[in-house]
């Protein structure tokens, strides 16, 4: 299935780009969806464990299950304000 | 521009905050103290000297973190509304980041409420400041928000 998937701040720099999306079989996790990309971009692999998920524009932990239509975003921590 | 319950107004901008129209948004008849937050560009991080910062966010999500916020303080404090204000995009030194207004009946939940919005914000908000110096540019160090418990992989069959 397509996953939309979305880089900001540092990882957008690193990935190439603020949007990709990608093909990815059914029942994958969003942890597997940051390994594609970490293989894909090997520059992104460092940030497995300082950045966050969110799915839907809810933060969700990296165990959970991907379904069509999601979209997913990695999100460095944040600074605004 | 967006209205939410208790007439509070949450907004993602472009350009300079008016904040003086944020304050008239908030204060009603009702109110006895309104308490804002002004956070503004600072001219140096760590003794480095900044010359201009750019702000970037997943704006559908920080909206929504905004407006979470803002609902959040009206069941934790005795206020009246609530005005949260993001710019993004080039800010200069001295110009305002975010801007908060909170009106209350008194000044105690007011202030209270006002200070739980910006931390709650530094913390939960996808936004993103980047900071530019005369010798490079660097992303801020941020806070990693906290993150929902994993749910079981796979739900039983009903």
């Amino acid at each position: 299935m397509q996953t939309r998937v979305l880089f900001f701040g540092k990882l957008k720099e690193l990935a190439g780009g603020s949007e990709q999306s990608i093909e990815i079989s059914y029942g994958s996790t969003i942890a597997e969806l940051f390994d594609r990309f970490a293989r894909q971009t090997p520059a992104l692999a460092p940030y497995r464990t300082s950045v966050v998920a969110s799915r839907n524009q809810e933060f969700a932990h990296w165990t959970t299950v991907l379904e069509p239509g999601d979209e997913i975003a990695f999100l460095p921590p944040v600074s605004g304000g | 521009m967006a209205l939410s319950a208790h007439d509070d107004l949450i907004l993602l901008v472009r350009d300079p905050i008016a904040a003086d129209a944020l304050v008239k948004h908030v204060r009603h008849a009702e109110d006895g103290a309104v308490v804002t937050f002004d956070g503004c560009v600072r001219n140096q991080s760590h003794g480095r000297k900044t010359l201009y910062l750019e702000y970037e966010a997943y704006e559908s999500m920080a909206f929504e973190k905004m407006r979470e916020i803002a609902a959040s303080l009206h069941t934790l404090f005795a206020i009246d509304s609530v005005a949260i204000v993001h710019r993004l995009g080039r800010l200069e030194i001295g110009e305002t980041s975010v801007f908060i207004a909170v009106s209350a009946p008194h000044r105690k939940a007011a202030f209270e409420a006002c200070r739980h919005a910006i931390d709650t914000l530094k913390k939960t908000v996808p936004i993103w400041k980047k900071e530019f110096f005369e010798d490079g540019a660097v992303w801020a160090d941020g806070e990693l928000p906290p993150v929902p418990a994993a749910t079981p992989l796979a739900k039983p069959a009903s």
